[in-house]
């Protein structure tokens, strides 16, 4: 998966491998390995596009995980 | 500081843009470094063909330097490091621009350019720009373009302090 501005910081990296059934279990997972996740802003991107409620996922996906957008 | 290859670069991508009779095409809206003053002069000047437009509207973004509040540390931003997703910016782009070529039919041609990398206070970061043949659509699609640029795309903002440090920027 993707991660971008402070989430990249906070992990130390761009990329990260991870997998759950779910946008839900992904988040659960990952803030407990990105220090400081939990209490952040941050969005979670599939296949490019913003989802708001609980999304299945099957491992094939592009996920990203997006902090506040501060173009412009 | 821009060099020439980036200026050439920015012209052949709006000269590519004028010859397509298809404005809602897919296109990639970033540049790397700072928009040169020179590229929008040159911009303007290539719409002097299209006898059809009455008007442009522009709207530019500069990177200013903001001064942290006192009660954080008081440091101003010397620039902001630009970084985006974007291949996601790029399709929010394209709906974007398809919205707005349906609610404003009459713009004739809209060009987006967004930097990536490191862009100092005073130097050029963001520019939308519409030609139409009235004002009037021009005007509101390059209003509405700006703020769902803002809203929509995923572009971050490191700002980054004279005395060293940072803060991410975050649109409200």
């Amino acid at each position: 998966m993707l991660l971008f501005g402070m989430i990249a910081d906070k992990a130390g990296s761009g990329e990260l491998d991870a997998f759950a059934t779910s946008t839900h279990a992904l988040k659960h997972e990952l803030e407990q390995r990105i220090p400081g996740l939990g209490t952040m802003s941050y969005a979670i991107a599939v296949d490019r596009r913003v989802v708001n409620v609980d999304t299945p996922l099957t491992g094939t996906e592009e996920i990203a995980l997006l902090p506040p957008f501060a173009g412009g | 500081m821009n060099g020439n290859g980036t200026l050439i670069t920015q012209m052949e991508r709006m000269n590519a843009d004028l010859k397509s009779k298809d404005s809602h095409k897919r296109r990639d809206i970033f540049v790397e470094g700072a928009i040169d003053p020179s590229f929008i002069a040159e911009s303007l000047a290539k719409h002097a063909t299209r006898h059809d437009i009455g008007g442009h509207e522009i709207f530019l973004g500069q990177v200013r330097a903001d001064e942290q509040p006192a009660t954080i540390n008081g440091q101003r931003t010397i620039a902001i490091e630009y970084t985006a997703y974007k291949d996601m910016a790029n399709e929010q782009m394209t709906a974007i621009r398809e919205e707005a070529f349906a609610r404003w039919p009459e713009i004739t041609c809209l060009h987006v350019h967004h930097s990536l990398g490191t862009i100092k206070a005073g130097e050029l970061c963001f520019m939308v720009f519409a030609s139409a043949p009235h004002r009037q659509q021009a005007r509101e699609a390059v209003a509405y373009v700006t703020d769902e640029v803002k809203k929509r795309l995923p572009i971050f903002g490191k700002e980054v302090f004279a005395e060293g440090g940072h803060v991410w920027k975050r649109n409200s």
